[in-house]
């Protein structure tokens, strides 16, 4: 029942999510902030805007990733297989590649193949990370891991220090926004979204949030008062290093990832194969 | 006027462009922006992309060469948008007026629906001009607005039938 609530409220719950770190966002800047709702009355306003397309693919791919987006959160919960919402994942941002890509507009294109570099950064680290899950419970399905009696976020620290790095990636946060680089290509890949096209890209942004800190929150295992505290740490450290950074070179995040993160969860899954 | 319409005012998208002016309203815009004034408050935000503002904040005595990028910018906008023209060079020229490379105004180029006077404005100022353009921009349609002396020629300069 409750599975079926948070696959459906999804997008409301993220809704509330953004509200929350645009708040949290402005305290940081030591400004007042929007109120919560706000998200929301975006929605709303954008709603009623007139609908402008630049042609059906571009607009269609625009809902395709809400739609997708939707899907792989409802895979994660209902399709009992992490490394299969994994994919589904893969599949969402690859509609907004294809949309983004199919539009004349430099910074539409440009911010399409950031978003590919993107998806090279912090793919791989998802699947390490479903396999580091496996090796504790030996079952991808994300109830067994909910109800390991361990604390995975001790037998995986370093798959959990490497994935909180990773969020910004996937958030598109500072210091790895390179897709989304607001001063510099205006929003990358969702720039020729207008009106209600634009609110399915913007929607399937909140989705993101709940399928991050869901995974998250897979770190407390079967106590969930350390899941929650886990999600919290994250959501304050996101929100502290997206405002105390600058933006990074796209060569720069994927020598990073690939360089530094990828070796050191290898490092910790090799030991804990070991260990085992 | 249905349901969404009432949540209009919650969000102002703002779109500010500059059209060669001295840079002091953008400094005041930026400043209405930062904690001081902190026009995030009521849901404003600047975003640099046109097809996703409802505000169009114009500031400067649009010059010949970026007149085109001004009409564009206009047509890009989705419907329902307000054009706010800022500071004494917007209305006028101010200080450019006559000179042979600008076009004395936005209202020449674009229609105007509200003027904030002032070299430059204060961000109280600034605040309040939106706070006004946003009651203009409840009461508006969906209805396609064009610039001014909008034609068939006009449309094969800008090069918007491409799109």
């Amino acid at each position: 029942m409750i599975e079926t609530m948070l696959v459906l409220f999804a997008p409301i719950l993220g809704g509330f999510v953004y509200g929350l770190e645009r708040i949290t966002r402005a305290r940081m800047q030591s400004r007042i902030g929007p109120p919560l709702l706000q998200p929301f009355y975006d929605f709303f306003k954008l709603m009623d805007k007139r609908p402008m397309m630049v042609h059906s693919l571009h607009a269609l791919m625009g809902i395709m990733y809400f739609v997708a987006e939707w899907f792989a959160f409802a895979v994660l919960i209902f399709g009992n297989d992490l490394l299969i919402a994994v994919f589904f994942h893969v599949l969402a941002v690859l509609a907004l590649v294809i949309g983004a890509s199919s539009v004349r507009s430099a910074y539409s294109v440009l911010g399409a193949l950031r978003e590919l570099m993107h998806m090279i950064s912090y793919e791989p680290i998802m699947v390490l990370l479903t396999i580091g899950f496996f090796l504790l419970t030996n079952s991808f399905n994300y109830r067994d891991i909910l109800n390991y009696e361990g604390y995975p976020v001790l037998e995986l620290p370093l798959v959990f220090f490497a994935f909180i790095l990773t969020i910004p990636m996937m958030l598109q946060k500072s210091p790895f926004d390179v897709a989304e680089a607001h001063q510099e290509i205006i929003g990358g890949p969702e720039i020729e979204y207008s009106g209600p096209f634009y609110e399915a890209v913007y929607t399937a942004k909140w989705i993101e949030y709940i399928y991050v800190f869901f995974f998250v929150f897979l770190f407390g295992g079967s106590h969930y008062w350390l899941g929650i505290l886990l999600v919290i740490f994250t959501f304050i450290f996101i929100n502290l290093l997206d405002n105390s950074t600058a933006r990074l070179d796209f060569r720069k995040m994927v020598k990073f990832s690939w360089v530094f993160l990828i070796p050191l969860i290898t490092l910790n899954l090799v030991l804990i194969a070991l260990w085992r | 006027m249905g349901f969404f319409s009432k949540f209009r005012k919650k969000s102002p998208w703002i779109l500010h462009y500059n059209t060669g002016g001295c840079n002091g309203c953008d400094i005041e815009i930026l400043a209405s922006l930062a904690p001081k004034y902190d026009i995030e408050r009521f849901g404003a935000l600047n975003r640099g992309n046109p097809k996703q503002a409802d505000i169009l904040l114009v500031t400067g005595p649009v010059t010949k060469n970026c007149k085109d990028v001004l009409r564009r910018l206009y047509l890009e906008m989705p419907e329902p948008k307000v054009v706010v023209a800022m500071g004494a060079c917007g209305h006028g020229g101010g200080v450019f007026r006559h000179l042979y490379h600008v076009e004395n105004g936005v209202d020449n180029i674009i229609p105007v629906d509200v003027w904030i006077p002032g070299c430059a404005p204060r961000p109280e100022a600034l605040i309040d001009g939106i706070v006004e353009a946003i009651e203009i921009w409840e009461k508006k349609s969906k209805e396609k607005e064009y610039p001014r002396n909008y034609d068939e020629e006009m449309r094969k300069n800008l090069g918007v039938d491409d799109d």
